[in-house]
């Protein structure tokens, strides 16, 4: 059994009988989370254990801007550009990334190192400015603290 | 119940929403996304309307008629959401209609001229998406004309059920996509280009053949099955013949075919080899009479078959299903009583082509079989050794004469028949184009048919060809 | 007199997330007495007499929109929004890290009100720390028997499922949230029918905001009736506040409603940066009209206070924003978000938004005209209302609130290709 079968065994036990089609989004969550990104194949084969058409998942996959369906660099940086984030500095700290990772937003590093992207509003307005870098918030950056987190990551 | 829209007192139906009620009784609210039989959408924002004690504008194509209802379709605030939406439709859409085949018939285009501006507010470029190009081999999509109302998407959601479609992306990036598994076919493909409020889904095969207004539209039904889906064969206008060397092809063309709204039989849907089948009426004909397999007028060729029944001890006839009513009528009447008569249906499914399927297609590919077998019942043709006719009349097409005994043969048909051996006796005769009639379809529903195109000069109507026989 | 506290009861710690210290300051109790002395129906009418209304930002009555579920349909839903993604709200993040048990007891209590045999907690995908603690506390209440099969030992019996989004915005609105959950596209459903009548697989549900569920456990404790004695009459309840932007203390405060605006930004905010003059607030997330420092003057957190003043509570996300700052360059940060955010199922939004950010792209790069300004004032009239969900009121608001309030500046950027604040954000 593959492993998208199994996890797809496993969340049918949890969700209420009758919610297979639910399952779309956790299967592409679990399939960008081993591999990094999710390509049509992926697609087909979670609408073959879910039931659920193949252009409804291709739907999905390409509405929620958390999927990729290109490989990354081993980091992705995602650092918020909206409002609080950015009456706090966040332009200047976006800048300062594309200059420190050497690409342009949405780009990623010649060493594979960093994707950087930027994002809405991650709920950390107070925190401002905010990135994410992988599943980790970094909050009240600057300058030297961007420097710091990138420095950590291989 | 009783509802008032713009001061008028209306007649409305318990669970119709207040467009269909609108539209049942002849008041014109504008709309793109909704079609009545397909699911609500309510995203074109077009048939907003202002119901009376509710604060925002309603699309009327999702609100429910209630007693006492009072509905405002005229009002300035309406009239100012129609034109919104218009401008908002048209900020991004190419200005193609001089190079777009739905110029003529298109929503969009009607729409606009009723209820938008002539002038654009914005000055910018016209975002850009993917033009003209396969969706598949028999439809064209360009992304940028697509008002994405959903329609397609919907319908090979709902009623063909392949999933062929869908709309991905986000926002403005928002296009109709379909099903990446190339091989995955919908037998009904086509209906999406006629519902298809703008130029965006096009029919690849009438793709700049003609303007839609020189063409006239003419009430046919389709011979590819025994449902017998009402059709829509289009003919060039008289007004709009072509003289000369062109004219000859032209003027005799069905430039294309659309489904033809029947409530009783397919509604408005038909499948895909109804929308092919100016193809199937494009076929080489047969145009000689022929005696002997020599060339004769269609007087000598009529005698000929006549002198051949005159003197035939035990004649039979083989009866064809993609005949009329009004030809079956006419042999029955002509010569019912004179041959033994044979039933079969002529045409069987080519390889590959879907049989039955739980929507419109029916396995038995002959639009008459009902009236045939209503007729003469089923009498199969039984085993060429057991066969001891003197004279067949054949109707329709036919290959082995061989299978039919030691008899001579009278081949009543339109399209070319054997030449070795050849018949005793060719009679070319006319399609179901080049006449009137009816056909009953496997329900016994009646369907009528009308005449495209006069028939080729020397080809005949079998009506005409039984009365003949019999005289 | 001491206020009122229903969140900030407890100083965060390391540990006070978990049971222990949850049950410690009185935790399920509320679920206790309910699952043993109350009817479910006991239950709805203290919601209802508490006055509580949404947290989401819509502000709706509870109580109303629990009534319009039908029990005797069988299958309820109950769906708890956690896709908190309104610019300036930070507060249900709160609640998930440090009280995700609140949380937890509130849908317990909600769904035994409701009828609801299966609840899920809809979370943003973004969430980390947030997700972590949620799933932990839930795997916590199973092994103690508060959710599953049986709660307390009673016949009362829940799942919760936590269900990631994956990154829409709109998903935060509840038709959205439920097309979501059914594995489609998040694009908002028209309305008839409700999502009380018709929801998740078209079974009655109820969908409402973390922080609106979190309060139920201390009305079920205290009573509807002490509960809607805490601040304005008309929106009762004590409320996370979140204030961000040109402050010197931003973060999350928690106040009655009527609490003075005043009073949140220039005492529990320690005033504007650098001690500068107020120029604008955005009393309630990014969606809601902007006001001067002079219209916030005597405006109150209360919703007729905000209303009155043209503007609306939201969701309380309170962005303030000093004089110097270029009004045209941040609307066009907003702009650029709704148009990233617009679903595209509906004319006026899709096209709407593009739009509109379209022309603020080029008035920021100095490439603005005088149609422009027309276009911005019109735009949003042709959206306002005509939608099907309240994105795209969300998204014309900001515009028409801009250009009515600081009209000027934009002149300005068109007549000579730049801001007359040298296009600063950050002060």
């Amino acid at each position: 059994m593959s492993s998208l079968s199994k996890k797809f065994e496993e969340l049918s036990s949890v969700y209420p009988t009758g919610t297979s089609s639910s399952l779309v989004l956790p299967l592409l969550h679990f399939v960008q989370e081993e591999k990094g990104y999710v390509t049509q194949e992926d697609a087909a084969a979670i609408s073959d254990c879910t039931g659920v058409p193949a252009i409804q998942v291709t739907e999905a996959l390409t509405w929620y801007t958390m999927f990729r369906r290109a490989p990354a660099g081993r980091h992705v940086v995602k650092i918020c550009r909206n409002i609080s984030c950015s009456l706090r500095g966040a332009e200047r700290l976006i800048d300062h990334l594309r200059k420190q990772v050497g690409v342009e937003v949405g780009e990623t590093s010649a060493d594979g190192r960093f994707t950087l992207l930027t994002v809405e509003c991650l709920a950390s307005c107070g925190t401002a400015p905010a990135m994410q870098v992988d599943e980790t918030y970094h909050e009240n950056l600057d300058e030297a603290a961007v420097d710091r987190i990138l420095g950590s990551l291989r | 119940m009783e509802v008032r829209i713009d001061g008028t007192t209306i007649e409305a139906r318990a669970g119709e929403t207040v467009l269909q009620a609108a539209l049942r009784n002849g008041i014109d609210i504008p709309y793109f996304c909704y079609h009545r039989s397909l699911s609500i959408s309510g995203n074109c924002r077009m048939c907003l309307v202002k119901v009376e004690g509710v604060s925002k504008m309603m699309p009327s194509c999702n609100v429910s008629v209630a007693a006492n209802m009072k509905v405002d379709t005229a009002s300035p605030e309406v009239q100012r959401a129609r034109r919104d939406v218009m401008q908002f439709l048209m900020l991004n859409h190419p200005v193609d209609c001089g190079i777009c085949d739905k110029a003529g018939e298109c929503r969009l285009q009607d729409l606009q001229y009723a209820y938008g501006t002539p002038r654009s507010r914005s000055s910018d470029p016209k975002h850009h998406k993917r033009k003209l190009y396969d969706l598949t081999p028999r439809i064209q999509l360009d992304n940028e004309r697509c008002i994405l109302c959903s329609r397609c998407v919907r319908f090979t959601k709902e009623i063909s059920k392949t999933n062929l479609l869908g709309i991905v992306d986000r926002g403005g990036h928002a296009y109709v996509e379909r099903n990446q598994d190339a091989a995955l076919a919908d037998a009904y493909s086509d209906n999406v280009i006629g519902i298809c409020p703008t130029g965006a889904l096009l029919s690849r095969d009438f793709l700049y053949k003609s303007r839609v207004w020189y063409l006239e539209p003419v009430r046919s039904v389709c011979n590819g099955c025994s449902r017998g889906c009402s059709v829509n064969l289009w003919r060039r206008k008289k007004e709009w013949w072509l003289r000369g060397e062109l004219g000859e092809a032209a003027n005799r063309a069905i430039y294309r075919v659309t489904a033809s709204d029947n409530p009783d039989i397919n509604g408005p849907w038909i499948c895909n080899k109804g929308f092919d089948l100016h193809k199937t009426a494009a076929r080489e004909r047969a145009l000689t009479p022929m005696i002997a397999g020599a060339a004769a007028t269609l007087d000598d060729a009529l005698d000929a078959a006549r002198r051949l029944l005159v003197q035939s001890q035990r004649p039979a006839a083989l009866v064809s299903s993609q005949a009329s009513s009004e030809e079956l009528g006419a042999f029955e009447t002509a010569l019912g009583r004179r041959v033994k008569v044979y039933t079969r249906q002529d045409c069987a499914p080519a390889p590959g082509e879907v049989t039955e399927d739980g929507f419109l297609i029916k396995a038995d590919k002959n639009p008459n079989s009902y009236d045939v077998h209503a007729r003469f019942g089923s009498v199969p043709l039984p085993a060429a050794d057991t066969l001891a006719h003197d004279l067949f009349i054949v109707w329709g097409e036919w290959e082995r004469y061989a299978l039919l005994g030691r008899a001579r043969v009278i081949h009543l048909t339109a399209y070319p028949p054997p030449r070795t051996p050849h018949p005793d006796v060719h009679i070319p005769l006319s399609t179901w184009v080049e006449r009137n009639g009816t056909f009953v379809n496997f329900e016994g529903k009646r369907n009528r048919f009308e005449r495209v195109f006069d028939k080729p000069p020397l080809v005949a109507h079998a009506v005409h060809v039984f009365e003949r026989l019999a005289s | 007199m001491s206020v009122e506290r229903v969140f900030f009861r407890f100083d965060p710690t390391g540990d006070s997330h978990s049971l222990d210290a949850y049950r410690g300051r009185g935790g399920y109790q509320a679920l206790t007495k309910a699952l043993t002395s109350m009817q479910p129906n006991d239950v709805a009418q203290e919601v209802t007499v508490s006055g509580l209304r949404g947290r989401g930002g819509a502000n709706f009555p509870v109580g109303s929109k629990w009534s319009f579920v039908d029990r005797k349909r069988g299958v309820v839903y109950l769906c708890c929004n956690a896709d908190e993604g309104e610019p300036g709200t930070f507060k249900d993040r709160w609640i998930l890290e440090h009280s995700p048990h609140q949380l937890i007891e509130g849908m317990l209590l909600a769904a035994y009100a409701l009828g609801a045999r299966h609840a899920f907690v809809y979370i943003r995908g973004e969430f980390d720390l947030p997700l972590r603690r949620l799933r932990a506390a839930l795997g916590e209440a199973r092994a103690s028997g508060l959710v599953g099969e049986r709660i307390l030992g009673t016949p009362f019996s829940c799942d919760i499922v936590v269900h990631r989004g994956a990154g829409a915005y709109v998903c935060g609105e509840e038709s959205s949230l439920i097309n979501s959950l059914e594995g489609r596209k998040g694009y908002p459903r028209n309305k008839p029918p409700f999502p009380a009548i018709k929801g998740l697989y078209q079974a009655p549900t109820v969908v409402n905001n973390v922080e609106t569920l979190a309060n139920v456990p201390w009305i079920v404790a205290h009573g509807g009736a002490a509960y809607a004695a805490i601040g304005s009459k008309s929106n009762p309840g004590s409320r996370l506040f979140g204030v961000s932007g040109h402050v010197a203390r931003p973060g999350l405060y928690e106040h009655p409603t009527g609490y003075p605006m005043k009073a949140i930004i220039f005492d529990d905010a320690g005033g504007v940066l650098g001690g500068r003059p107020l120029k604008a607030v955005i009393p309630g997330g990014s969606s809601t009209p902007v006001l001067t420092a002079v219209e916030v003057e005597n405006v109150t957190l209360d919703a007729g206070s905000l209303q009155q003043a043209g503007s609306m509570l939201g969701s309380g996300g309170v962005i303030v924003i000093a004089e110097g700052t270029c009004m045209v360059r941040l609307l066009h940060v907003l702009t650029r978000f709704y148009a990233h955010e617009s679903c595209g199922q509906c004319t006026p939004c899709r096209e709407g938004t593009s739009w509109m950010n379209d022309i603020l792209t080029r008035i920021v790069a100095g490439k603005g005209r005088r149609e422009d300004l027309d276009n911005l004032r019109s735009i949003p009239q042709g959206i306002m209302g005509n939608t099907v969900c309240a994105l795209g009121d969300a998204a014309a608001m900001p515009v028409m609130s801009f250009m009515r309030k600081f009209g000027d500046e934009f002149e300005y950027f068109v007549e000579h290709g730049r801001s007359r604040c040298d296009g600063r954000l950050e002060v």
